[in-house]
């Protein structure tokens, strides 16, 4: 289960989420198969381990948790910290 | 009633979407479909297919940013910028797609790892490689003609032949995959279509819309042929082969 969601009628398909989520290799960000060609994040979501596409969105609210519904763009202070920035390397 | 005045390339128009639609009557990927359809498709081939329209699509930025250098301040309404810029966002569209449904399907666990795969390799003595030089070549003609040549032309075959696929390609996801793309590549023709009718005119960029339309689609079906035969594991088909010297810059 995604643990960040888009919300559509917030989201101005800029796709800065899906360009930075490809470009450290997680792929959560994809595009749906539907005629509107919607972005979606999918399981591969580390969310809250990455929160990179929270940092690049230029669009309140148009990001949020799955279960809460809670706006995390722009990000909340808890999740504006420096080993949240992005994902770790082991 | 809309008269030919107002409309002076719908002749042209409809005589190129014509060829194009004679042309696509029967394409090489009629036997990736047969091939699919019979269950005799592999997970490879099916990678092979993903990976080569994906190196197609990709290079469709380098030949739209030579297009849109050429795009003159105040030539055209601004309708006919958006139309392109609306190419353009769907275009890349449809190569996001097929990069994540590679990358779902872990055929390479990155995108780095998925510009580096063999599949992907985009050559310059290729048909794709000719096909994609003859659309930049493009960028020295006045938009409405490259337009007439591309969304008349090849634009209209890909939609054929997507169609069909999308109908009867029996993998589920690369099925909606195909469906998705519907709608836009034929909003593409469409775009076409009233940018011929309205901005070609003269009689000298009817010929070359014309003479410029056959070469595209001859180089489209190229690179299909080439699509297909990589995807279905034939060999590659040498006749008519074009040599160029190493010294032409």
């Amino acid at each position: 289960m995604p643990t960040l969601k888009i919300d559509h009628a917030k989201c101005t398909e800029c796709r800065m989420c899906y360009v930075v989520c490809r470009e450290i290799e997680i792929n959560a960000v994809v595009v749906a198969p539907t005629s509107q060609h919607f972005f979606e994040i999918d399981e591969r979501c580390t969310y809250p381990g990455c929160t990179v596409c929270l940092m690049y969105c230029p669009a309140a609210g148009s990001i949020v948790e799955t279960e809460t519904g809670r706006s995390v763009v722009p990000p909340p202070p808890e999740v504006w910290t420096e080993n949240r920035r992005w994902p770790r390397l082991p | 009633m809309t008269s030919s005045i107002e409309k002076p390339g719908a002749a042209l128009a409809e005589q190129l979407l014509k060829q194009s639609e004679a042309d696509a009557a029967i394409t090489p990927m009629d036997a990736v479909r047969d091939a699919a359809r019979a269950g005799e498709f592999t997970n490879d081939q099916c990678f092979r297919l993903l990976a080569r329209l994906w190196t197609l699509k990709r290079m469709m930025y380098y030949v739209y940013g030579g297009w849109a250098q050429g795009i003159n301040l105040n030539e055209y309404p601004p309708a006919v910028a958006y139309l392109f810029g609306k190419q353009i966002h769907d275009d890349s569209t449809h190569e996001m797609q097929l990069c994540d449904e590679m990358l779902r399907r872990r055929w390479a666990p990155t995108q780095k790892t998925l510009f580096a795969h063999p599949y992907t390799q985009f050559g310059t003595a290729t048909r794709t490689g000719s096909y994609i030089f003859c659309l930049r070549a493009l960028a020295n003609y006045p938009h409405n003609i490259r337009i007439a040549a591309h969304n008349l032309g090849p634009k209209a075959i890909e939609l054929a032949w997507t169609e069909k696929l999308a109908k009867l390609f029996p993998d589920e996801t690369i099925h909606a995959l195909f469906q998705s793309q519907l709608a836009e590549t034929r909003s593409h023709v469409m775009m076409g279509k009233f940018q011929v009718e309205q901005f070609v005119s003269k009689p000298v960029d009817i010929e070359l819309a014309k003479r410029l339309g056959a070469e595209t689609r001859r180089d489209y079906l190229f690179f299909l042929e080439e699509t297909a035969r990589f995807v279905l594991g034939m060999a590659e088909e040498k006749a008519g082969e074009v040599t160029v010297q190493a010294d032409i810059d």
